[in-house]
């Protein structure tokens, strides 16, 4: 059987639970938040039902089909230009009056479209009661109610977007919002107009366009100009006529009038088929929020979250992580004892597993600030964040809603750069993608919890808070620094919903962080083993070097002594054996490490000592900067090849290592700076450079980031030694 | 009525010496008379009317000073149907001084001694002969003046007001995209947060929105019980008209 192809887009207001729904048709794990402007670009998903090949496209939320940013002119443009089999409309039927503004304007349009009735469960609690066949009469549009998140009515929608595409039936004339006389006077002149001018030419239907045109939305009148040739003056003329037409008789804008009276439609609708009950219901959510968002405990209460996000990371992640040290100790002990000395060996060991052992263990903690994020989200106190850090972010003449993909940064900066697509002011948007590298992702938390907590044992938690609020505090300097100077900007009119507070749906959060999981395992097994086993090679190889003593002499001198000298009583030479013991291990770390500086990435590390010198970092700590650029966790690797060679306990855990060598505390924070600010990830630059199509500003990026890193650096090492640290 | 004639009277008296015109106590105990009826007179009517206050004079007397008072602009005579001549007063002295409200059209009455004698004595000093005038002051009434007051922007409210909003003034941009996003005029808002600077947050209905400093001083609103009341007056007085 040729099973028949069909396309479905979900299209609606932002936070109607359109990617609820997409990932319940499809089994996807798309992002799933209760704020608006989660989705940015559109997901597509394929599935076979009822004998059909089902392409099912999740857009981005949109209030209406005049877009005002770069996520909502995508969903305009697929719905109206990329012409779906099916549009279904995912309305949030607890806020039905609002949403039915987007639906009338997807029924004004040429195209298929289905009503789903989400969030049929809110409505009900609220005490309304919509009348799905009224409703369905009136507006001449299927309707199904769905409950998203209880994956209700996922059948029945499938199976009315079907029966619809098969429906040969003709959009129906009834389905127009009828304006005033005087406004469907100056339509149905402008229509005849481009009738006559534009014959044959038009993408969307006549009616429509005079509409748009009259609307003056901005792509349509473009569009239309570009195609009407010779006739352009002529038909610029004949809108500026019919706007003015209206303008005159109603002493208001024609869009505004039209948009009055589509309210005005909707209201008859609402009131036909809904009825709510007389009870008064409180807005929980509001309460809430006057908590929440208070004047005064509204920003502590936020500043509190976020530092209890990062104990929480810290501290109840120490406990797994342990266990994860253990169970890579344990085989890293069983290989050295069963496996026989050779390079391979020294791979596994020394590369293989000093390397990703060395990461993986973080996976606790970077599940827990990614549950803690996820918990933001999903609540909707995410677009609280936007509000409170709003003062902040006026600072560098932000709006708060930018802090939103900001603080999406903290658990990884690739989606939170894309986040950025829902500021509608350009310059606001490549302002945000500059400073948002500034906010250390997960990534970089390895790196954090072995220095913090290396050198700030039971302070730890703190300190990474404080180089978090360091991240944030630069981001604003910089920002400030860029508005003043290169991307100047006006305050353009804001205006943000803000979800209501949800309950956070277990299933969600853990799907979440098993795809979490799934990724960063999948990031060992790749980048981060390719990176140890390269990092490993340049720092084993050349396999012979000429060594500054003779360790092999010294060695066996070492032992024959230890031979010669043995004496008769048992304590004393227990005692000597435990000092020529010790003395070995010493020859031979001392040998080990020569070896390893003197090796390809030894020779690199000091290549690179003049630059890092002057900020406290020797050359192990410079190479393993150096690969931070491929993945930031990576650094943790090659710290933990480079360090852990030089003792002769292979299975030594970095930590012990760090803390035996020659790196102070405030290197140590020096490091710790550096890391925060220095150049992004690969991904994220290639992040920055889609968003911003500037190589230019990627370039700026980088150069900015890795420049103010190492000031910084500089002024934290020398400042800690002037005070005498 | 008769103390609201009593500036007309001392304007005859006025002007009666000034022209030298005999019989001067008569003919005041006319223009008194006169002046009580608020309706057309004729001679007769006049006359006896006189006689009842006690005081007899001809006919050709009350006749010759109502011609008097004509003379001066201070009366008119009518020919009625019915054949008749008939006099009325100029409502000279009787009348207010009015004030109209341009918001509601309501018109609010007054008086002011001072003022009046102050015309007086001004039109005097132009040597000017004043017989009428009439006084309109033109502003917003006192009950529209307070909703006025109360339509304030969005950034003057406080935390847990409820308000109405009145009008959008910002952009056509700007107010499509409240428009789309579901906040219009008439949407009754709580104030959820608003700090004095930045950004603040409201609600209104199950929806809830953060709206910049800039855009929210372009809402304009007012308070919500207040509203009521003035929507009361309203009625009120298009009921009188
Ligand atoms: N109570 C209730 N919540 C729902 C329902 N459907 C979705 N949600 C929740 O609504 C929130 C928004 O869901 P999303 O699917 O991300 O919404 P969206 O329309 O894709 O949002 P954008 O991508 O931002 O436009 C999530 O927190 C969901 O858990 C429903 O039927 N009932
Ligand atoms: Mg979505
Ligand atoms: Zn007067
Ligand atoms: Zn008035």
């Amino acid at each position: 059987m040729n099973s028949r192809k069909l396309i479905i887009a979900l299209a609606g207001n932002p936070n109607s639970g359109k990617t609820t729904i997409f990932n319940n048709l499809t089994g996807a794990h798309q992002k799933v938040g209760n704020w608006s402007g989660v989705t940015v670009e559109k997901k597509e998903g394929v599935i076979t039902r009822h004998g059909y090949e089902l392409t099912i496209i999740d857009l981005p939320g949109t209030y209406s089909l005049t877009p005002f940013s770069i996520e909502e002119i995508v969903a305009r443009n697929f719905v109206l230009d990329a012409h779906p089999d099916v549009v279904i409309d995912i309305i949030d039927a607890s806020n039905l009056e609002r949403s039915l503004y987007l639906a009338t304007q997807l029924r004004e349009i040429d195209c298929k479209v289905l009503f789903a009735l989400n969030m049929a469960d809110m409505a009900k609690s609220r005490g309304v009661k919509i009348h799905a066949d009224k409703l369905s009469e009136l507006l001449d549009v299927p309707v199904v109610f769905t409950v998203g998140n209880k994956n209700e009515g996922m059948d029945a929608l499938l199976k009315k977007a079907i029966e619809l595409a098969e429906n040969t039936r003709q959009t129906p004339e009834g389905r127009k919002v009828h304006y005033s006389p005087d406004i469907e006077t100056a339509v149905a002149d402008l229509q005849n107009f481009i009738h006559q001018v534009l014959p044959e030419k038009l993408p969307y239907s006549e009616r429509w366009t005079a509409v748009k045109l009259i609307e003056d939305d901005k792509i349509v009148h473009e569009r239309i100009l570009s195609l009407s040739g010779d006739h352009q003056q002529a038909l610029e003329a004949q809108i500026r006529l019919a706007r003015q037409y209206i303008t005159d008789r109603f002493d208001d804008d024609p869009e505004i009038i039209m948009t009055d009276e589509r309210y005005g439609f909707i209201a008859g609708i609402v009131k036909e088929a809904v009825t709510a009950s007389a009870r008064q219901r409180v807005d929980i959510s509001r309460n809430i929020d006057l908590v929440l968002t208070n004047r005064f405990i509204g920003f502590p209460i936020f500043i509190l979250f976020i530092w209890g996000m990062f104990q929480l990371t810290f501290s109840v992640g120490k406990y797994p992580q342990e266990w994860i040290t253990a169970c890579v100790h344990a085989l890293s002990a069983a290989l050295e004892m069963h496996l026989p000395d050779s390079l391979f060996k020294d791979l596994l060991l020394n590369g293989v597993i000093a390397g990703v052992g060395s990461v993986i263990v973080f996976l606790p903690n970077i599940l827990i600030l990614f549950f803690c994020i996820s918990l933001f989200e999903d609540t909707g106190y995410m677009a609280r964040t936007a509000f409170l850090m709003d003062k902040i972010m006026h600072a560098i003449g932000l709006h708060g809603k930018s802090f939103i993909p900001m603080l999406m940064g903290f658990g990884c900066n690739v989606p939170a750069i894309m986040a950025t697509r829902t500021l509608e002011s350009e310059k606001d948007r490549i302002l945000t993608i500059l400073i948002t590298p500034f906010m250390s992702c997960s990534a970089k938390l390895p790196i954090y919890i072995v220095l913090a907590g290396t050198f700030f044992a039971t302070r730890a938690g703190t300190v990474i808070f404080i180089i978090y609020l360091t991240g944030v505090v630069l981001s604003i300097i910089t920002g400030r620094l860029l508005r003043t100077t290169l991307l100047k900007g006006l305050d353009a009119p804001f205006v943000m919903e803000l979800p209501p507070y949800r309950i956070p749906m277990a299933k969600s959060v853990m799907i979440h962080m098993w795809e979490r999981s799934k990724m960063f395992l999948k990031k060992m097994g790749n980048i981060i083993l390719i990176g140890s086993i390269v990092i490993w090679t340049l720092s084993a190889f050349p396999r012979h070097i000429e060594y500054s003593r003779n360790y092999e002499a010294e060695i066996q001198n070492l032992q024959s002594r230890g031979a010669l000298q043995m004496p008769g009583d048992a304590a004393a030479r227990r005692t000597l054996e435990k000092e020529t013991a010790a003395a070995m291990d010493d020859i031979k770390g001392q040998m080990q490490a020569e070896h390893v500086e003197k090796s390809y990435m030894g020779q690199l590390g000091k290549l690179l000592a003049p630059v890092f010198a002057p900020i406290g970092i020797d050359w192990r700590g410079s190479v393993a900067l150096l690969s931070g650029f491929v993945a930031k966790e990576i650094v943790v690797s090659t710290l933990g090849i480079l360090y852990v060679a030089r003792g002769d306990n292979k299975t030594e855990a970095l930590r012990t290592a760090l803390a035996s060598s020659d790196m102070t505390p405030l290197s140590a924070v020096s490091m710790l700076v550096f890391v925060l600010l220095y150049l992004p990830c690969l991904a994220t630059i290639a992040t920055i450079r889609r968003e911003l199509r500037s190589w230019k500003w990627t370039a700026f990026s980088i150069g900015y980031s890795t420049s103010l890193a190492w000031v910084m650096a500089f002024l934290v090492y020398h400042g800690g030694r002037f005070l005498g640290f | 009525m008769k103390q609201l004639h009593r500036q007309e009277k001392e304007q005859f008296t006025k002007l009666f010496k000034q022209e030298a015109i005999d019989r001067f106590e008569d003919r005041l105990k006319v223009v008194e008379v006169f002046l009580n009826f608020e309706h057309h007179v004729t001679v007769g009517e006049l006359t006896s009317m006189i006689g009842d206050s006690g005081v007899s004079l001809s006919p050709d007397f009350v006749q010759d000073t109502l011609k008097l008072l004509c003379c001066f602009g201070f009366a008119q005579k009518n020919r009625f149907e019915d054949g008749h001549i008939r006099y009325e007063h100029h409502h000279l002295g009787h009348h207010h001084d009015h004030m109209i409200c341009m918001r509601c059209n309501k018109i609010v009455e007054f008086e002011n001694e001072e003022l009046e004698n102050l015309q007086l004595t001004i039109a005097e000093s132009h040597g000017f002969h004043l017989l009428q005038h009439k006084m309109e002051l033109y502003g917003i009434c006192a009950a529209c003046m307070k909703d006025h007051v109360q339509i304030m922007p969005l950034t003057m409210t406080r935390q847990g007001e409820r308000v109405v909003i009145k009008d959008f003034t910002c952009g056509s941009e700007a107010r499509m995209r409240l428009l789309s996003m579901g906040l219009r005029v008439g949407d009754e808002v709580q104030i959820i947060t608003n700090i004095g600077k930045g950004q603040m947050a409201i609600a209104a209905g199950f929806k809830r929105y953060v709206i910049g400093r800039g855009l929210a001083q372009k809402i304009r609103v007012i308070p919500v019980h207040k509203k009521n009341v003035s929507v009361g007056k309203m009625d009120e007085i298009h009921a009188a008209e």
